[in-house]
């Protein structure tokens, strides 16, 4: 944790709490504003989180749902108070909780976006300033002299995304708002985060997509039931997270497993929409039984995708054991390759893993399309295809690594 | 956490933000009417309406009069010195009250001080009463004559309305803890009217009940506009005591409820 030492501190919370009171009515409510007498049960959103972010830094939150990921946002956004603790936030701090939540449907979109700016804390005049560059990100164009109530929703959040990040704040909250608009606009939005976090702003980025995380951040929070379960490098701890999730879900496993694989295989798109998604993926040599036996020695994977921007997109697929374990995932991004063009927006790639150098057992694998830099998932077919490796040997284990005796 | 944070500090915030306070007052009244061809302009309306009926209908058309001990001879110029204020009163507290619970969504969704809300509303409803109240002025000219005693006429008009913001503020809390207090305090200002010298002279009040008067808020302003308004004379001792009292009582109430409330007030709208 000291590793930042010598950068800025731009965010300190020391042993931050947060408790809910809870009441079991309204009375009991009145009852302890008039007598100051606790008339409560208590719940601890938070109980005792302490670290440091630096400038520059990017640190995920991960957990499961209710474990006080929104709470530990709320407070570093400065709607919540914590209960005891102590907080210290340097520089402009920006957060995007939930986009176009104070506009006034009958004010237009110009009258929403000045107010909506005083209340961000940029006055009239600064705004009169930035207002051509916030139209221009937010392509609405003539629809700003409309009622916001005229706007379709996907509008709204793009208002809304353009004015809360038209000023680079110190530190920058995102809850899960990477998810916002179209596909276009999101790769927009991912753009314009990443170009703050290399001008150095601190970016705590709370997300369900571990994936994101992974991207973005060079340091993750695990919070469980409100107390920081691990804290320090991305991979460490995702992976700490990864393991508790599994060995939490195992038990229900097989349920997910085979309900998942009924919605994947009704997932199957027509490719006409004008939307970036995964058309197809296939494995060579397969042959009979449930799931099939996979006959050939090397693993072929064949993704088709379309994607109607110009630029390559890059395509990614996970091999996992299918009641367990990650082997392995790969991207054409990653790799420094790109997908072949088919053309009228389509591309395709074909994976090989060649003499795949796995144990008997039951796999499956997952197809990604995403954006050129790996940045945006456009689409995700996860646990798609199962199959089956049959390879005859003495001895237990997962992956057959290469090795030799002396 | 809550112990270092009292009345005062919410007021120095106040004062800090009184900007956006400006703002959210502009824009409440503009909500209010947002659509209508008239807008802001309706809102002057009702007042209006109001004070034109009391002069047509008991001046013009019945000319009905007021006994000897009234400060002045005829009912509608006597009610509507303390039916303005009075009507002004009851918009603003009524306002303020569920300007908390309103203000839920963007409470938790941006990090505000609370305390702008209450803020808003009260100074919402000044920006239409008050020009109203000092429109009286010239048109009461027949009664005070300009004299010197007008000069307090603002300070009963700012004593008002920041009485009426801290009283204001406190149901505002009280209805953030439970809803009820934004209905009781409805019904309390339909009664209130009656214990007050908007629609009798106190002379009028049987001696023996008359101190009943003094549990409204209002009395004390009320008597003190009619007297600088009817009567030309600086309004009596008893008027600044009884604001200078309510003062005291509401914002000592005040200050306890933003101590007890101040952590979860936002968990609760």
């Amino acid at each position: 944790m000291s590793a930042q030492s010598g950068k800025l501190q731009v965010l300190q919370v020391d042993g931050v709490s947060k408790e809910y009171r809870l009441y079991a009515s309204a009375r009991d409510r009145l009852k302890a504003l008039v007598t100051g007498k606790p008339y409560h049960r208590s719940h601890w959103a938070l109980r005792d989180v302490t670290f440091k972010l630096g400038r520059g830094e990017c640190l995920g939150v991960v957990g499961n749902n209710g474990a006080g990921k929104s709470s530990l946002l709320k407070l570093l956004a400065g709607t919540l108070l914590p209960t005891q603790g102590k907080l210290e936030r340097a520089g402009r701090v920006t957060a995007i909780l939930e986009l176009g939540a104070g506009f006034h449907p009958d004010f237009t979109g110009r009258e929403n976006l000045y107010f909506a700016g005083n209340i961000i804390g940029i006055p009239a005049p600064e705004m009169r300033r930035l207002e051509p560059e916030i139209v221009a990100f937010s392509e609405l164009g003539e629809a700003l002299e409309r009622p916001v109530k005229t706007y379709s929703s996907g509008m709204v959040v793009r208002l809304a995304f353009a004015l809360v990040t038209a000023v680079q704040p110190d530190l920058l909250i995102i809850d899960e708002a990477l998810a916002v608009g179209d596909q276009h606009f999101q790769k927009k939005c991912v753009d314009r985060i990443d170009a703050f976090r290399r001008n150095g702003c601190t970016i705590l980025f709370c997300s369900h997509s571990l994936y994101h995380v992974r991207q973005l951040c060079d340091r993750a929070l695990w919070l469980d039931g409100g107390v920081v379960k691990a804290l320090g490098d991305t991979e460490s701890v995702l992976a700490a997270y990864e393991k508790h999730v599994r060995m939490q879900e195992q038990t229900k496993e097989a349920a997910i497993v085979a309900v998942a694989s009924a919605m994947a295989s009704n997932s199957v798109q027509p490719d006409s929409r004008s939307a970036a998604c995964i058309v197809s993926v296939a494995l060579d040599g397969l042959g009979l039984g449930e799931p099939p036996l996979l006959e050939s020695e090397d693993l072929v994977v064949h993704i088709e995708v379309f994607s109607p921007q110009g630029a390559p997109p890059s395509i990614g697929v996970m091999l996992e054991q299918a009641q367990g374990v990650g082997i392995d995932s790969v991207a054409t991004h990653a790799d420094g390759v790109l997908p072949k063009s088919l053309g009228a927006g389509r591309w395709r790639s074909t994976l090989t893993f060649s003499r795949l150098p796995l144990h008997t057992g039951e796999y499956v694998v997952s197809a990604y399309l995403f954006d050129g830099q790996g940045l945006v998932v456009f689409e995700e077919w996860r646990r798609y295809l199962t199959f089956r490796v049959m390879r005859p040997s003495l001895t237990p284990g997962l992956v057959r690594l290469e090795h030799n005796w002396s | 956490m809550s112990n270092d944070y009292g009345l005062l500090q919410d007021l120095k915030v106040l004062w800090r933000s009184g900007a956006l306070t400006f703002v959210l007052a502009r824009r409440d009244v503009a909500a209010r009417y947002a659509g209508s061809a008239g807008g802001v302009l309706w809102a002057y309306v009702p007042p209006l309406l109001t004070v034109a009926c009391y002069f047509l209908v008991f001046d013009v058309v019945f000319g009905m009069r007021l006994g000897d001990k009234a400060p002045v001879e005829r009912v509608g110029t006597y009610l509507i010195v303390g039916m303005l204020p009075w009507m002004a009163f009851c918009d603003a507290l009524s306002r303020a009250a569920t300007s908390l619970v309103d203000a839920g969504g963007l409470l938790q969704k941006n990090a505000l001080p609370p305390v702008v809300f209450p803020a808003r509303s009260v100074l919402a409803s000044a920006a239409v009463f008050a020009p109203l109240m000092l429109a009286l002025v010239p048109a009461y000219l027949p009664w005070h004559h300009f004299s010197t005693a007008l000069l307090a006429l603002p300070a009963l008009v700012v004593l008002q309305w920041l009485l009426c913001f801290v009283l204001g503020y406190l149901v505002a809390i009280f209805t953030a803890a439970m809803r009820d207090a934004a209905h009781l305090l409805g019904l309390a200002l339909s009664l209130g009217v009656f214990l007050s010298p908007v629609l009798f002279p106190v002379a009028l009040f049987p001696e023996t009940w008359r101190w009943v008067l003094w549990i409204n808020p209002m009395t004390g302003p009320i008597l003190g506009y009619q007297s600088v308004l009817l009567k030309g004379e600086w309004p009596p001792a008893a008027v600044w005591m009884a604001l200078l009292l309510w003062m005291g009582v509401a914002a000592t109430l005040l200050e306890v409820a933003v101590r007890r409330s101040r952590e979860q007030l936002v968990d609760w709208l």
